[in-house]
């Protein structure tokens, strides 16, 4: 019996874990895929927004704000790689000067820090030389850039440390009402019971919210594309740029142009609605518009310089065409008292996540008093990338350690003692998907053509991985089909 | 710092070529280095024939021809460093090893760059669609079959009719598997018609040109692709996507030169072929820094990759003895009408030299023509000229006096 | 009757155009070949066609789990598929050299099945 049952182990679930780990309560996560980063979590800008789009005074703006502080504090406590660059929007004609003024005055409503707008292209460019011809800019400086899977996998770990229960490959397919607790069971039939539910399933979000017996929610599923740029053009882009926002979908910020802490360049997202809210598809028509988007803010890339593409999906509570501004929806549900349902934490939701963390836990604070664990570890030990270490320290552990001088991915230089770590990894995620968002391998720009049957040969002589035991990330993404050649 | 005379990247054809021949003339300060456990690079896993007509007069598997280089570099003693990856390489031509023995900074007098080349990826040709498991590039099938031991699927389609993609239509169909079509986007086939013949047609599996994938499906395991036909402008035709259930895509759609620490080390590479741009000593814009094989420009044969490493061989040696031909009028080589690129793209007209170009697309009975301006300098007959298949012209030192320009062009 | 053909005996990938006569079928005109091969390929082809394969056999206790091979002499195009029967049956023992028969007189075709590497023993 579990006190606490989150459903969802993305970023707001493992969030919540997080922050009520603290407590003395038996926390359980019940993650559908074999990790915690498949969903929109593992799929996004990577960027800490400021908190100017959105509404003063909705819950948008309030978590947003607080959560671009918060989730920096717990990046430096889980010692999760982010960087402070700022970000700029950039407007290229004067109609929409008008627009960051108003951006700003919200901004600055919302208590976001140190917005300014410059005007003239030659100042624009002193802040980001390589953006293309602007009038004028808001410069954000409380913008960050971040790894969205090592924050979501470092929360998790730490969890772990505290006792939290991950649950990987356990999709819950109903839940009951028995003495006041929730009953649930899982695809295999497994059983889970606990006091409090809390839904964080994301796109999901209403489907299991139905489940719970309460169907007044719908979700639309829309869609966003992204390019993946090699990383050769990293020191051309020092800080994210940002279109002003169009003004026909809701709060949808507009393809941008964003470098990440690892050195590739994302453009996008596109949005379009579709109906499959895993309906991670690229298309042809969207890359093209995403390459023309991406050129005018930044012309310094080539088509050939895509290494990449891939998408998510946003949780929308609104149908396409509607412009009415919504919100974030958290509540404990009156009709299911100790349902906590998270509905629409699409964007700035990430941000949002540390803050989502704490209303979830006052709501519960409301009811019950929580009491704090004597022993919380606050950061489970993480290790910086070998290849951020100096040459001298470098040196030193590859004389120690024969798996440091053995490099196993050429282009993003990972040493085969960080693949087996990744391997071993506390959750016990097993596919490859999950060695490639701990370490980096096949990420770059050969895409594991190179350590892919390197990464195949560890995991069969040093793990004993039968050829079916080789999955890529969901369910069912066998890599062989067996053994060309059969000893029996 | 351990200082070496000669030190070679890569032990693939080029490589061990390049090694072998600077030991037969007399540079005996060698360090050959091969990110692998064995030597040979990717000649390991090209288990067919084919290999070492030029270089050997008889044909080889990608094995045999290495073996070859093997026994003579055991009896010339070179010094091998295997397992071991060069993780950095600087413009001082010193660079930092990395392997199992530990990790360690190390100059060269004289660097070749023998690194090989890499495959074009799905996101490189941008593919659209979804993202499951069961798209692999050919080579890295050719790998996982032929070294390790796995089977890679049962239902495949083939994208891109490159060599290697070719000959693993073929070693698919003998290991049981179902390989459906391969399709290609160029009205005409980008592999050597031989492989087209002895791979493809031996076993009716169909080749659709001006054909080429639109979409993926499946989110677990590739379960299809859609494919549509192109117009002649390369455009798809609306209406002409079929769909068909396959289990596997291997992607057969070009090689690149893997050139990333050329770059870091400030070698200047050429937009066309990817590689550096060399003289006609093959010495990049960085002294003493040289380059053969498929990192210079992917060949369609192993054995000029060797050819020019050994070629290279000669020319290191004479920079390290100072008598690399000097001259401050470099003569632009040009690739003009109907060819795709030329090399070496900068010559001194001061020693003979062979050039090697690609033309731009099949044609029958044309003339290669070789020109300083309007004049011509050499003009020779070719029966088929293909893209798939890289032709060279050879021209001495004589036919070079007074030259200003060189431009390639086909007539 | 006259018919187009790629010679596949070597890279070069001739363009051989063949030209049988009505009078002698045996005797065939050989065009475009670039070696005497050409001739004897085009010959092979229409009456015989032949061809040599490569692949792999287990090996046991191998620092490698295959070795690469090939047959020694051209098999009739027929007996591909039976050739490669005995093959995917087949495993041996390292060490393995280099040139060694792996499998005699395979499918009975007179061929021998050779190791195309060396593969040592763990």
């Amino acid at each position: 019996m579990f006190d606490i049952g989150i459903v969802g182990g993305g970023a707001v679930g493992s969030s919540i874990a997080y922050e009520l780990s603290r407590f003395n309560l038996k926390i359980a996560v019940f993650e559908k895929e074999p990790d915690v980063i498949f969903g929109a979590s593992g799929r996004n800008s990577g960027v800490v927004h400021a908190g100017f789009y959105y509404r003063p005074g909705s819950l948008k703006a309030k978590l947003c704000v607080e959560g671009n502080k918060k989730i920096k504090e717990w990046m430096k406590i889980l010692n999760v790689p982010f960087k402070a660059t700022g970000k700029i929007l950039v407007a290229f004609e004067e109609e929409e000067v008008q627009e960051l003024y108003k951006l700003k005055e919200i901004g600055d409503t919302n208590g976001v820090e140190g917005l300014e707008i410059i005007k003239g292209s030659e100042n624009v460019q002193k802040l980001c030389p390589t953006v293309g011809e602007a009038v004028a800019c808001m410069y954000s400086p409380a913008t960050a850039i971040f790894s969205p899977y090592l924050f979501v996998i470092a929360l998790a770990e730490t969890n772990l440390l505290n006792d939290v229960k991950y649950f990987l490959n356990c999709k819950i397919v109903e839940v009951k009402r028995e003495n006041g607790n929730f009953m649930l069971k899982d695809q295999n039939g497994n059983r889970y019971e606990c006091r409090w539910l809390i839904n964080a399933t994301g796109v999901h979000c209403a489907e299991f919210s139905k489940m719970v017996g309460i169907d007044s929610y719908r979700i639309y599923p829309c869609k966003g594309e992204y390019l993946l740029l090699d990383k050769a053009l990293a020191p051309l882009l020092n800080m994210p740029i940002y279109p002003v926002p169009s003004k026909d979908v809701g709060a949808y910020l507009g393809v941008h142009i964003t470098p990440t802490v690892e050195g590739p360049i994302t453009i996008g997202p596109s949005a379009e609605y579709i109906e499959d809210p895993e309906g991670y598809e690229t298309t042809p028509e969207i890359m093209e518009q995403l390459f023309q988007g991406g050129y005018k803010l930044w012309p310094y890339f080539k088509r050939s310089d895509v290494i990449r593409t891939f998408t998510g999906v946003r949780a929308k509570p609104v149908p396409p065409g509607d412009k009415t501004f919504y919100d974030f929806l958290i509540k404990e549900e009156e009709s299911v008292p100790n349902f906590i349902n998270l509905i629409g934490i699409e964007s700035p939701g990430f941000t949002s996540a540390p803050a989502i963390a704490r209303v979830v836990r006052e709501i519960i604070e409301k009811k019950e008093k929580l009491i704090p664990k004597e022993k919380f570890v606050p950061a489970s030990p993480r290790k910086e990338r070998f290849e951020d270490l100096p040459e001298e320290e470098k040196q030193r552990r590859a004389r120690e350690n024969p798996e440091y001088g053995e490099i196993i991915c050429r282009c993003e230089k990972v040493t085969k003692r960080e693949i087996i770590e990744a391997i071993e990894n506390p959750l016990g995620a097993k596919t490859l998907a999950s060695i490639k968002y701990r370490t980096r391998a096949m990420m770059g720009r050969c895409q594991g053509g190179y350590c892919l049957p390197k990464i195949v040969e560890i995991l069969e002589k040093e793990f004993g991985y039968k050829p079916e035991d080789f999955q890529l990330h969901k369910e069912g993404s066998w890599l062989f089909s067996g053994r060309m050649r059969k000893n029996d | 710092m351990t200082e070496k005379d000669v030190v070679i990247i890569g032990a693939g054809p080029a490589g061990l070529a390049c090694a072998t021949r600077l030991k037969e003339i007399g540079v005996n300060d060698v360090l050959l280095i091969e990110r692998e456990k064995k030597l040979g690079g990717i000649l390991n896993q090209c288990i067919h024939d084919g290999f070492g007509l030029h270089k050997f007069k008889e044909t080889l598997t990608g094995p045999e021809y290495i073996e070859r280089y093997l026994q003579k570099l055991i009896n010339y003693k070179v010094e091998v460093l295997s397992d071991t990856m060069v993780v950095n390489l600087f413009p001082d031509k010193s660079m930092i090893l990395s392997g199992p023995w530990g990790r360690e900074k190390i100059k060269a007098k004289a660097v070749v760059l023998a690194m090989g080349c890499r495959e074009r990826t799905a996101g490189a040709i941008w593919l659209a669609g979804s993202r499951p498991a069961g798209v692999y590039t050919a080579g890295v099938a050719q790998r996982l079959m032929n070294i390790d031991n796995y089977m890679i699927g049962n239902e495949v389609v083939i994208l891109g009719s490159g060599d290697v993609g070719l000959i693993m239509a073929r070693r698919l169909t003998l290991e049981g598997a179902r390989v459906l079509m391969v399709l290609e986007k160029l009205p005409y086939s980008s592999g050597l018609p031989r492989n087209i013949s002895q791979c493809l047609n031996d076993y009716d599996i169909p080749l659709y040109l001006k054909t080429t994938v639109t979409r993926i499906h499946g989110k677990a395991r590739i379960e299809g692709v859609t494919y549509v036909s192109l117009d002649d402008e390369g455009k798809p035709i609306p209406g002409s996507e079929r769909f068909i259930r396959c289990d596997t895509l291997l992607l057969s759609v070009g090689l690149i030169p893997e050139n990333e620490l050329s770059r870091e080390a400030g070698v200047a590479i050429h937009p066309v072929t990817g590689g550096p741009i060399v003289n006609d000593t093959y010495q990049t814009n960085i002294e003493g820094v040289f380059a053969a094989g498929n990192v210079l420009h992917v060949h369609d044969l192993a054995d000029w990759a060797s050819m020019e490493g050994e070629l290279v061989a000669d020319f290191a040696k004479r920079y390290l003895e100072g008598s690399l031909p000097q001259t401050q009028n470099w003569i632009e080589v040009k690739a003009g009408e109907g060819i795709r690129y030329v090399l070496p793209q900068r010559i001194s007209g001061k020693i003979d030299v062979n050039l090697l170009f690609r033309v731009s697309f099949p044609a029958r009975n044309k003339h290669i023509v070789i020109k300083d301006k309007d004049r011509i300098i050499k003009r020779k007959r070719v029966i088929n000229p293909h893209p798939a298949i890289m032709e060279n012209i050879e021209v001495k030192r004589d036919e070079l006096k007074g030259v200003q320009s060189l431009e390639v062009m086909i007539e | 009757m006259t018919k187009e053909m790629v010679c596949i005996l070597c890279p070069n990938s001739c363009n051989l155009i063949v030209t049988q006569s009505d009078k002698n079928p045996d005797g065939l005109k050989v065009e475009n070949a670039l070696c005497p091969k050409g001739k004897e390929y085009a010959h092979n082809e229409l009456f015989n066609p032949k061809r040599t394969i490569a692949s792999s056999i287990l090996v046991e206790e191998g620092e490698l789990p295959l070795v690469s091979v090939k047959i020694d002499k051209p098999i009739p195009k027929s007996k591909i598929f039976e050739v490669m029967k005995e093959i995917k049956k087949a495993k041996v023992k390292a060490p393995v050299k280099i040139g060694d028969i792996l499998i005699k007189n395979v499918a009975g075709t007179d061929a021998n099945v050779i190791a195309t590497k060396s593969v040592d023993k763990i």
